[in-house]
């Protein structure tokens, strides 16, 4: 390499495309033509391949399976589970109206009731304070 | 009230609530009550299998009161190195992420605190009125000493872990998880260990309806909420309370003191992502007082305090009126700074 295609200290720039002579540029143009045509075939065969797969998931599974899906997520080590209900929130699960569990200090138990007067359903919650609580 | 004994290998006992569409069961476990509720009805039984299983295996790992279990080897051996088992890895790597996001007010270092209080036994065996004078108190070591790389445990002698304050939330977290796996991720779940509660999969419409009491005292204001997802816990002094040397105590201990917490709290409920998070914030607010106000707001925690005069203060969107869902946040603290070494149960 000519030291006067270089800069001062002896370091020589990468040869850029243009300046290669005119019978390796014919053939190199040849070569990066055919290059850009197969970049485009497989281009579209990437693009084709992932619409089949889209459209066969899509027909896989049924339209439940995401909500589903993210619940088994929260499965995971280490994937916080709270996150999982959150997000399944407006699927449709059943209408539920009456309380079926207490948030409350550990060591009470509370036993819900249910009778049927006249027909209607009464729902009664009993707290059991253990005999060695206190108060 | 109709009762089934179902064909588990405990006895758990069918619950009416009054709604169909669900079925829900509970059995006494670690020394509380453990509830489940599923949709359909028809997983109960695996349901409650899973739970069992979930609730054996903890109860191995990190009991305080069996003398067979993991923990209380540990604490036999009086500290040093030890290769732990994965469920309790996770267990002890909970504890101290919470006890870092808590700032310590959540410390597994309490252990030898309470036992010096004579919180000793299961508290169904606590002599609740031994004359006995109060020892000295013991304020804990602090959860830095202990060091957890994965599986292994660094233990200083003399230290006493009680992980009372996320193995109930973390034993919830870990059952809804076993449930949706055991039901192939059909319908939804609700699993409450002592009152802290967790659910997974497709809530109900509107969530899933939750009491939220207080505890024994009388009179005392309860509240329905709607759980979209994630978990609700209780921490209270209201309850678990004895006597030594003429003064009452009870199991939430300040760190910082060896004594029990003497805030401005008696009842602290909070919504997280996680019923570990819920666990852990609700009984550090209980320790921290005052200051947990400005701590649950900054961390964007909905929370209900009932304060010893009876006022209840309603933070971060916690709704003021009964009915209403509890707007959960989303991304949970102490899995994430737990890093558990993987497969733990």
């Amino acid at each position: 390499m000519d030291a006067d295609h270089g800069y001062p200290d002896g370091r020589v720039p990468l040869r850029e495309l243009g300046d290669a002579e005119p019978r390796v540029r014919a053939r190199r143009d040849g070569l990066r033509k055919a290059r850009r045509m197969s970049n485009w075939t497989a281009a579209a065969l990437i693009v084709g391949s992932g619409a089949a797969a889209v459209a066969l998931a899509q027909h896989a599974f049924p339209a439940a399976v995401p909500a589903a899906g993210t619940a088994s997520q929260a499965g995971g080590a280490g994937i916080p589970a709270g996150t999982t209900g959150a997000s399944a929130q407006g699927t449709s699960g059943p209408s539920v109206t009456h309380s079926v569990a207490t948030t409350t200090a550990s060591g009470v138990t509370i036993t819900t009731t249910t009778h049927t007067v006249n027909g209607k359903t009464v729902v009664t919650q009993v707290r059991h304070v253990p005999a060695y609580v206190d108060n | 009230m109709s009762v089934t004994t179902l064909t588990c290998a405990t006895p758990w006992q069918r619950v009416a609530t009054g709604d169909e569409a669900v079925a829900v069961a509970e059995r006494a476990a670690l020394g509380t009550t453990a509830r489940v509720a599923v949709w359909p009805p028809e997983s109960l039984s695996p349901a409650c299998a899973a739970v069992d299983d979930v609730l054996a295996a903890l109860d191995q790992q990190a009991s305080r009161f069996r003398d067979d279990s993991e923990l209380s080897w540990l604490h036999a051996a009086g500290g040093g190195v030890f290769m732990l088992s994965n469920g309790l890895a996770e267990a002890v790597g909970v504890a101290l992420a919470a006890a870092r996001w808590t700032w310590g007010r959540a410390d597994p270092t309490v252990g030898a605190a309470l036992i010096s209080l004579g919180y000793d036994r299961d508290f169904a065996a606590i002599d609740q009125q031994r004359g006995e004078p109060l020892a000295a108190p013991l304020p804990a070591p602090g959860w830095q000493l202990v060091q957890l790389d994965g599986p292994l445990l660094r233990l200083p002698p003399g230290v006493r872990l009680d992980l009372g304050a996320t193995a109930k939330g973390l034993g919830s977290d870990r059952a809804v998880r076993a449930v949706m796996s055991a039901t192939g991720h059909a319908g939804g779940v609700l699993v409450s260990l002592g009152g802290d509660i967790a659910v997974a999969g497709i809530p109900p419409r509107d969530g899933w309806p939750v009491t939220v009491a207080e505890g024994p005292v009388q009179g005392g204001p309860s509240q329905l909420v709607r759980l979209p997802g994630g978990a609700v816990a209780t921490s209270s002094v209201t309850c678990r309370r004895w006597q030594r040397g003429g003064a009452m105590l009870h199991h939430i201990v300040d760190p910082r003191t060896g004594r029990p917490a003497d805030g401005p709290w008696r009842t602290v409920s909070v919504a997280a992502a996680t019923c570990a998070d819920a666990n852990a914030a609700a009984t550090a607010a209980i320790v921290a007082g005052r200051p947990a106000v400005s701590w649950l707001t900054s961390e964007g925690l909905p929370a209900r305090l009932i304060g010893h005069d009876g006022e209840i203060r309603f933070l971060g969107g916690w709704p003021t009126v009964s009915g209403r869902s509890l707007p959960v946040p989303p991304g949970g603290h102490v899995y994430a700074g737990a890093r558990p070494p993987g497969g733990a149960r």
